[in-house]
C-alpha cells in the first residue's frame, strides 16, 4: 500500500508516475525564529537582500521569455516586480532585522504580516485580493532563505510538479518536456492549471488540500488523473498497475487520436456535430487536431480577467475576427459575457452578495452594463463578417430577457452600419438554455432564437439545487438524476418542434457514460473540451442510434437516479469496456472499481 | 485636466517641499496597474514623496503603500514631496494622474 493517497479533484485524465518536486510550498511552521547576535545582524541583511535579488532576476528573466501572445501574463508579472521592490516588503524586512535582531526568515514573516494587516482593512475586494501576489512574492524569497528553492531548469529525469497553486509566474519558468503531471493543493476546475495541463496532455490535480502535509520533496508518486487522486511512496504492486495502465492508457489515446478527424457517425447513419469548448485563442490548434468540427463554446471571459481597464471595441474585434478567420468555415459560437458568480473583473469588483450564483451575474450583468454589454456586441458582429460565427445569450429566464438582449444586438448592428463597418445581418443567435424557467418556456423562447445550446453544469445545478463545489451536497450532483434527464429531451424536443438545432455544453458532453443517453435525444451537436473530442468522437462512431434510442427509453422507465446510474454503466460496460478504466465519469463512481 | 488647485512652497520643515492636489481620474481608481506607475516614477526620485487622501499618508515609492490608499474613481488626493527635487517629482506624478494612468 502507498504510504498516502491524497484525494483531489481532476482536471487532466491520463496516468503519470515520477519523482515530486515541489515549486512553491507555503511554509508554516518550519521557519526558524531566533534572535542573531549585534555582529550579525549586517550579514542577516546581507542574506535576506541577497535572496531578494534573486528572485528578482529570476522574475526578470521569466517576463523577458513570455511570449508576446501572452502578454497577460506579463502584466501580471511586472507587477509582481514591482511587489518585490517595495520598501514595505524587503525595507522593511531590513529595518526589523536591525531593530530587533532577528534572523532574515523571521523578519521577511513579520514583514508580510504587517502588510496582511493594512490589506486586511480594506473594503476594495479586488485591491484585497492583490494580497494573493505579496504572498507569492514572499514565498519565494523565503524559499530562497531557506535553501529550498530548486531551479527547474536543472531538474533530472521525469518529475511531478507539485505546489500550493500554480500562478502564470511559475508556468512560464517550467520547462514542460520533462514534466509528467502535476498536483496542487489549491485551485477548482477552471484553474490555470488545468488548462496548461490538458494542452500539455498530461494528468493534473487540483484542490488536494493535505498534498503539502502528505508529499515531501523527492518522493515517488503516482497521479491518478482518472480516479483523482496522488499515491504516495506506492509499493511495488501498486508501481506495476499503474506503469501497465499508463502504457495501456498511451496505446488507447493513440487508437483513438488515429480516428479523430473522421466524422462523428453512428454505425446506422446518424450524424452528430463535435464542437468544442474554448477559452483562448491559442486553444484552437488543439481543437483542430483533435477532431474538433468548430467551436461551440467560446468563453469570452478571460480577455476581461487578470487586468485593470476594459478591452475595447477595436481590441475585441480584432481578437474575435482572428478566432473567425482561423476556424473559417466551421463555426465559432460565441457566449456573451458570464461575469459574476465566481468571475469578476477588475473594473466592477465583487459585488456584496449572499448568494452570487444567483446573483448579478451573465445576462443580467451585462444589461445592467450596456456600454460594456454593447462594446462585445459590436466586436462580436464585426468578426460575423467572416460568415462563420453565431452568438448566444447566458443565464436567459424568459421571453422579455432574449428580446431586450436581440435589441441590444441590433443597436449594435446598426451603429456599425453608420460606421460603415461591415457584419453579417444574419448571423444566427441562440441562447443557453440553463435555468429551469428557461427549460418550460423552451417551446416559446424557440421562437425568438435560431438555437438552443444547453448547459448542463448550471442546468443541473439550479434544477437539483445543488453547489456542487460544496462537499456536503456534492453527492447530490446527478447528471441523470430524472429530473434532469425530463428536462433536457423536453428542451431538445421543443427546438426540434421549432425547427431550430439543440446543442448541448457542458461536462456531461465529454462523458462517455451520458454521451449515448444525448444521442437517443437527438441532439444536433455536443461541445466539450478539445482533448476530449478523440475519445467521444470513438464513442459515437461505435454506437448505433437504435441502441441509444432504446437505452433512452430503458432510462426514461426508471424512477431513481440510482437505477438509472447502474442501467448505463452495464451498458457502457458491455459495449466501451475500455472507457471504464480511462474516464472519471460524472456519474456516482463508488462502484466502478476505479 | 485633472488638477484642480497647485499650491507649491516652502514647507515647515528642512528641504524644499512640494504639495499638489489631483483627481483620481481614470475608470477604475487607483488599482494595480496605476500603483506600480506611481510607485516606478516615484523611486526614480530622491524625494521623499507621500499621498495623503482622507487623514492617511503613505509612500508614493511604495505599490503596497499606494495600494492601501484605496483611492476611488473621483476621490481627490493630495502629493506631498520633500527633497532637492520635491518640485520635479510633484509634476511627473500629477502628469500620471492628468493622464489617467494612459487609460482610453
Amino acid at each position: 500500500m502507498a504510504r498516502a493517497i491524497v484525494r483531489g479533484i481532476s482536471v487532466s485524465t491520463g496516468f503519470a508516475i515520477g519523482k515530486a518536486v515541489f515549486v512553491n510550498r507555503r511554509h508554516h511552521s518550519d521557519i526558524p525564529r531566533h534572535a542573531v547576535a549585534e555582529a550579525q545582524a549586517e550579514a542577516e541583511v546581507e542574506r535576506l537582500r541577497q535572496a531578494f535579488s534573486g528572485v528578482e532576476t529570476e522574475l526578470e528573466g521569466a517576463r523577458d521569455r513570455i511570449p508576446p501572445e501572452l502578454s497577460e501574463h506579463r502584466h501580471i508579472l511586472e507587477s509582481h516586480l514591482m511587489i518585490l521592490k517595495d520598501p514595505k516588503l524587503c525595507g522593511a524586512a531590513v529595518k526589523l532585522v536591525r531593530e530587533l535582531r532577528v534572523n532574515a526568515e523571521w523578519a521577511l514573516e513579520k514583514a508580510v504580516a504587517e502588510v496582511e494587516k493594512a490589506f486586511g482593512l480594506l473594503d476594495d475586494m479586488y485591491i484585497r485580493e492583490r494580497l494573493q501576489d505579496v504572498r507569492v512574492m514572499s514565498d519565494r524569497v523565503m524559499a530562497r532563505l531557506l535553501g529550498t528553492v530548486r531551479e527547474l531548469l536543472t531538474v533530472d529525469g521525469r518529475v511531478i510538479i507539485m505546489a500550493h497553486d500554480l500562478t502564470p509566474a511559475d508556468t512560464v519558468m517550467l520547462e514542460v518536456g520533462k514534466i509528467m503531471g502535476f498536483a496542487t493543493a489549491q485551485g477548482g476546475k477552471t484553474s490555470h492549471t488545468g488548462i496548461m495541463a490538458r494542452t500539455l496532455g498530461i494528468p493534473a490535480l487540483v484542490g488536494a488540500g493535505d498534498l503539502e502535509e502528505a508529499v515531501h520533496d523527492g518522493d515517488l508518486v503516482i497521479i491518478d488523473g482518472v480516479g483523482g487522486r496522488v499515491l504516495v511512496d506506492p509499493d511495488e504492486d501498486e508501481l506495476t498497475e499503474f506503469n501497465e495502465l499508463a502504457s495501456q492508457f498511451e496505446d488507447y489515446q493513440r487508437r483513438i487520436y488515429r480516428g479523430c478527424q473522421l466524422p462523428a457517425e453512428t454505425s446506422d447513419g446518424y450524424r452528430v456535430q463535435v464542437l468544442a469548448n474554448i477559452e483562448l485563442i491559442e486553444e484552437v490548434a488543439a481543437v483542430l487536431d483533435n477532431g474538433g468540427e468548430g467551436i461551440g463554446l467560446y468563453r469570452t471571459e478571460y480577455s476581461y480577467l487578470n487586468r485593470t481597464d476594459l478591452p475595447g471595441e477595436d481590441e475585441l474585434a480584432d481578437k474575435y475576427a482572428d478566432l473567425a478567420a482561423i476556424m473559417s468555415p466551421r463555426k465559432v459560437i460565441f457566449r456573451t459575457l458570464d461575469l459574476g458568480a465566481d468571475k469578476f473583473i477588475a473594473s466592477f469588483g465583487a459585488l456584496d452578495e449572499a448568494n452570487p450564483a444567483m446573483g448579478l451575474r451573465a445576462i443580467r450583468f451585462c444589461m445592467q452594463h450596456p456600454d460594456l454589454f454593447k462594446t462585445q456586441l459590436k466586436a462580436v458582429a464585426r468578426a460575423s463578417a467572416y460568415g462563420n460565427v453565431s452568438l448566444m445569450f447566458p443565464m436567459i429566464s424568459g421571453l422579455r430577457e432574449v428580446r431586450r438582449a436581440k435589441a441590444k444586438l441590433r443597436e449594435a448592428q446598426e451603429e456599425l452600419r453608420a460606421e460603415g463597418k461591415r457584419y453579417n445581418p444574419d448571423m444566427p443567435v441562440g441562447i443557453m438554455v440553463e435555468l429551469p424557467a428557461a427549460v418550460m418556456m423552451a417551446s416559446m423562447l424557440a421562437e425568438e432564437v435560431d438555437f438552443f445550446s444547453i448547459g448542463t453544469n448550471d442546468l443541473i445545478q439550479y434544477s437539483l439545487g445543488i453547489d456542487r463545489t460544496n462537499a456536503h451536497v456534492s453527492y447530490l450532483y446527478q447528471p441523470l438524476h430524472p429530473a434532469v434527464l425530463r428536462s433536457i429531451k423536453h428542451v431538445v424536443d421543443a427546438a426540434h418542434q421549432a425547427g431550430i438545432e439543440a446543442s448541448l455544453c457542458g461536462e456531461v458532453a465529454s462523458d462517455p457514460f451520458c454521451v449515448p443517453i444525448l444521442m437517443g435525444m437527438q441532439v444536433d451537436c455536443i461541445s466539450l473540451s478539445p482533448q476530449a473530442i478523440p475519445g467521444i468522437k470513438r464513442i459515437i462512431r461505435q454506437a448505433r442510434m437504435s441502441e441509444c434510442k432504446a437505452l433512452l427509453r430503458d432510462v426514461l422507465a426508471c424512477r431513481t437516479v440510482n437505477k438509472i446510474n447502474r442501467l448505463v454503466r452495464d451498458t457502457i460496460f458491455h459495449k466501451y469496456p475500455e472507457e471504464l478504466s480511462f474516464f472519471a465519469s460524472l456519474l456516482d463512481n463508488d462502484d466502478l472499481g476505479g | 485636466m485633472t488638477e484642480t488647485s497647485g499650491i507649491s512652497g516652502p514647507g515647515d520643515g528642512a528641504g524644499e517641499a512640494c504639495v499638489r492636489q489631483v483627481l483620481v481620474a481614470n475608470q477604475l481608481g487607483l488599482h494595480a496597474r496605476p500603483a506600480s506607475q506611481i510607485a516606478r516614477e516615484a523611486q526614480a526620485f530622491a524625494a521623499d514623496i507621500s499621498l495623503v487622501a482622507q487623514g492617511q499618508s503613505v509612500d508614493a515609492k511604495s505599490i503596497l503603500d499606494v495600494l492601501t490608499l484605496a483611492a476611488g474613481p473621483g476621490s481627490t488626493l493630495e502629493i506631498h514631496a520633500r527633497g532637492a527635487d520635491a518640485e520635479a517629482a510633484v509634476d511627473r506624478i500629477s502628469q500620471l494622474f492628468a493622464a489617467r494612468f494612459g487609460e482610453k
